[in-house]
């Protein structure tokens, strides 16, 4: 017994902590510039397809990253709203933009269960949703400095990719549809 | 200095009361109801309208209630966002504080609900307090009639305790279709050892007044810490079609909260059903023969099982062969229901891997494995026989025929290790499990149990670590539960606190023996996903070597 009472002291200190109640003054979201350097992985897209992660990340498209997973609750399916939101108010423009969503419970993510979600949302050509091994999926999390070790630290993220500079743009929070369009403008589109 | 205002918080527990009224569906409006609730359906069947983060429209199908409050509406929390309860108790009667989850203790200040404040709350996201609520809550554009038969689930949804809860006891259920099989007991025993220390404990917390203080807050669950859980065991006999009623017989009796653990070394398929139907959450039978579902909700598993392994031998085959000439690939079943299994997993990934068509050979007792391969040169063969054919698939292998053979642990068992040395070199085997040299470290974690069982046979052990996961999701969901004693409450935490990665308290996905991963999220009804591809090493007593990763994608 004793052995099983201290992991839970421990889990205990550290999301006390970490625990804010959501109300309708903090939801804004953060925003930086940051550099990231991606990392060489071979991923799996909802077609089963393998997708070097690098090179579709040097693509010449406005590109933007989110951290999901098929059966999550409360954000995923606000920002894949978002989404399925922004792709809908492109209408012409929608090949400028490239959505890629990158599973958090590759376990769980298949291609089968990615198609179906992106079904769901009704996800318009353009927006990927990847899957792989858990070694080559934290890689992608720490490249992104958004590694995930438990869920009181899956926030809202998205990350815009500015097609003129290769430059990323930070978003820590959840967007409005008119927000997250306005900053994609702002990243070139 | 972290303790203390634990134990405030715990004194209030809400749930003690036992009951034997069952949620059911009465009438249409409350089915109608039901469909809003979870599916996001309209009782004309079009999609519910929602807005989301103030302007965002979308589609109520993608933003169904249960996605947030989930499907027992006592809400969640993920990713900093706090989701209250939205069952009829909490927001039409008087709010009382209460606490939900360890992180979650609700005191709402708004004044209570009526049906015309809640109207207008969920089309414009205003509570009767005037607050504006953040706008992840989805705003909804209903109809009167419509807002009507949602506002009647509402109201009773998690009204009353699920039957099997008293003052002091939770009682619950093992299911055991073999009588007098000695895994079956075996098992049994082991579960019982498991309950019986943790319910040695809570007769030992009720003696001295600081050790209970102690418990409670170091468990943070009174429930937990107090409840004595009593394991009833329901031996059904006879063939499968006869095990319905005896089911229905031993329900009326000792109408349970919930079944745990079960045994059967066949069909589990009418004791899903059962549980499907009386909505009785049942946690981790073991079975090579999981129902294989993507809705269905009550049954919880340690993986799909056979099935399972076959869908990984495709897989592995599928990227293995990726790019290149795949040359005929040959499934050779004998007449089981275990080779079946094998078989349906493998279908459900090849048929859709954009190969082609996989052939079936039925393995029947006249035809020789070695004239099948001689006849077939140079394919690959999947081999789904058992143990009893080991001979012959040992000396087809030897024959050399065959590109490649692949054969699962789950049907041959411990019998692949007497392969001759020769015969290893072609032959890739699913193994569902942690590999062997990895797993000794996790032999340590039934010591408890196996210090009293002292298991002697590589079964055995598994069966006491299989006891021990069963052990271990009951204690956690127990935990997370707070004395919320409704059926869909307890599979609702088991969803969100064993999801990926996100260990909470005793349960991290990594540190189950057995599988080297084991986790649930909302909705996930089998906790291992992964499936070695192993080959057997070339020493007198042979180890194995994985040839693949865990998961296979
Ligand atoms: C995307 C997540 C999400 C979905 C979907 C959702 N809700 Fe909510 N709901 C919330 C959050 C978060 C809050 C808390 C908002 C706050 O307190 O500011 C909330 C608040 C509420 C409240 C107010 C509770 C109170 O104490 O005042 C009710 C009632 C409610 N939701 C009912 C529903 C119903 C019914 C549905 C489906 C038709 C639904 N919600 C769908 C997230 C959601």
């Amino acid at each position: 017994m004793a052995l099983r009472i201290i992991p839970i002291l421990l889990t205990l200190v550290m999301t006390a902590g970490s625990f804010t109640h959501a109300s309708a003054s903090d939801v804004k979201y953060k925003r930086s510039i940051e550099s990231y350097t991606m990392p060489d992985v071979t991923l799996i897209n909802q077609d089963g397809k393998k997708v070097r992660f690098r090179d579709m990340m040097a693509s010449n498209r406005l590109i933007a990253v989110d951290f999901i997973f098929g059966t999550c609750t409360t954000i995923c399916p606000v920002l894949s709203a978002g989404y399925a939101n922004l792709q809908q108010r492109l209408g012409p423009d929608l090949n400028k933009v490239h959505l890629v969503s990158i599973s958090i419970d590759p376990e769980n993510d298949t291609p089968k269960v990615m198609k179906e979600y992106l079904k769901r949302y009704r996800a318009k050509p353009g927006w990927d949703f990847l899957t792989g091994s858990r070694n080559d999926i934290d890689a992608v999390m720490k490249a992104f400095d958004a590694y995930i070790p438990n869920k009181m630290a899956h926030y809202p993220l998205t990350l815009i990719r500015s097609s003129q500079n290769g430059s990323w743009v930070r978003l820590f929070g959840l967007l409005s549809s008119s927000e997250f369009l306005a900053e994609c403008r702002k990243a070139g589109l | 200095m972290l303790i203390l205002p634990l134990i405030f918080c715990l004194t209030t527990s809400a749930a003690s009361k036992a009951t034997t009224v069952e949620p059911g569906l009465p009438d249409k409006a409350l089915h109608f109801g039901e469909k809003m609730y979870r599916e996001g359906l309209l009782p004309s069947g079009e999609a519910m309208q929602a807005y989301v983060n103030g302007d965002t429209p979308a589609p109520g199908t993608s933003f169904t209630c249960i996605s947030c409050h989930l499907r027992s509406g006592l809400g969640s929390i993920e990713g900093g966002i706090n989701t209250p309860p939205t069952t009829g108790k909490y927001l039409f009667e008087k709010p009382e504080p209460i606490n939900l989850t360890k992180y979650r203790h609700f005191d709402p200040s708004r004044p209570v609900y009526t049906d015309a404040s809640f109207a207008a709350m969920l089309r414009g996201g205003v509570d009767p307090a005037g607050r504006v609520l953040n706008y992840v809550m989805p705003r909804y554009h209903l109809h009167d009639d419509d807002m009507a038969i949602l506002i009647r689930y509402l109201k009773r949804l998690s009204s009353t305790f699920s039957p099997g809860v008293t003052e002091q006891e939770l009682h619950l259920a093992t299911v055991i279709t073999e009588p007098g099989n000695a895994e079956a007991e075996f098992y049994y025993r082991a579960l019982q050892t498991l309950i019986a220390q943790k319910n040695n404990m809570v007769k030992s917390f009720g003696k001295e007044p600081r050790k209970t203080r102690m418990a409670e807050a170091m468990l943070m669950s009174r429930e937990a810490a107090f409840k004595r859980i009593v394991v009833k065991k329901w031996v059904l006999t006879g063939p499968p079609d006869t095990w319905r009623a005896q089911l229905e017989q031993h329900y009326r009796k000792e109408p349970v909260f919930a079944l745990i653990g079960g045994f059967s070394a066949g069909s589990w398929q009418p004791v899903h059903q059962f549980s499907e139907e009386h909505q009785i959450p049942c946690l981790l039978p073991v079975t090579d023969f999981p129902v294989i579902s993507d809705n269905d909700w009550y049954t919880l598993y340690f993986s799909k099982g056979l099935f399972q392994e076959g869908a990984a031998a495709a897989r592995y085959l599928l990227r293995e062969t990726d790019g290149h000439d795949r040359g005929a690939v040959i499934q050779i079943v004998d007449d089981t229901v275990s080779a079946k299994a094998l078989r349906d997993g493998f279908n459900s990934v090849w048929d859709n891997g954009g190969a082609t068509a996989a052939r079936t050979i039925l393995l029947t007792p006249g035809t020789s494995l070695q004239v099948i391969f001689q006849q077939n040169k140079g394919a690959t063969f999947v081999c789904w026989t058992g143990n009893h054919a080991l001979a012959k698939l040992s000396e087809a292998l030897l024959a050399g025929y065959g590109l490649r053979h692949i054969a699962s642990y789950g049907y041959l068992g411990s019998t692949i290790y007497s392969l001759p040395p020769k015969a290893r070199s072609s032959l890739f085997i699913t193994y569902p499990y942690r590999l062997p040299h990895q797993e000794k470290n996790y032999d340590a974690y039934v010591n408890s149990v196996s210090s009293v069982l002292h298991p002697s046979t590589p079964q055995q052990v598994r069966l006491l670590k299989q006891a021990y996961a069963v052990y271990q999701v009951l204690s956690q969901a127990l935990i997370d539960l707070k004395g919320s004693y409704y059926r869909d409450a307890l599979l609702d935490v088991i969803g969100m606190n064993m999801a990926p990665g996100m260990g909470m308290g005793l349960v991290l996905d990594t540190t189950f023996p057995l599988y080297e991963r084991f986790s649930f999220g909302p909705g996930q009804r089998y906790a291992s996903k992964g499936c070695y591809i192993v080959q057997l090493t070339d020493e007198k007593n042979p180890g194995l070597i994985n040839r693949s990763d865990w998961v296979i994608h």
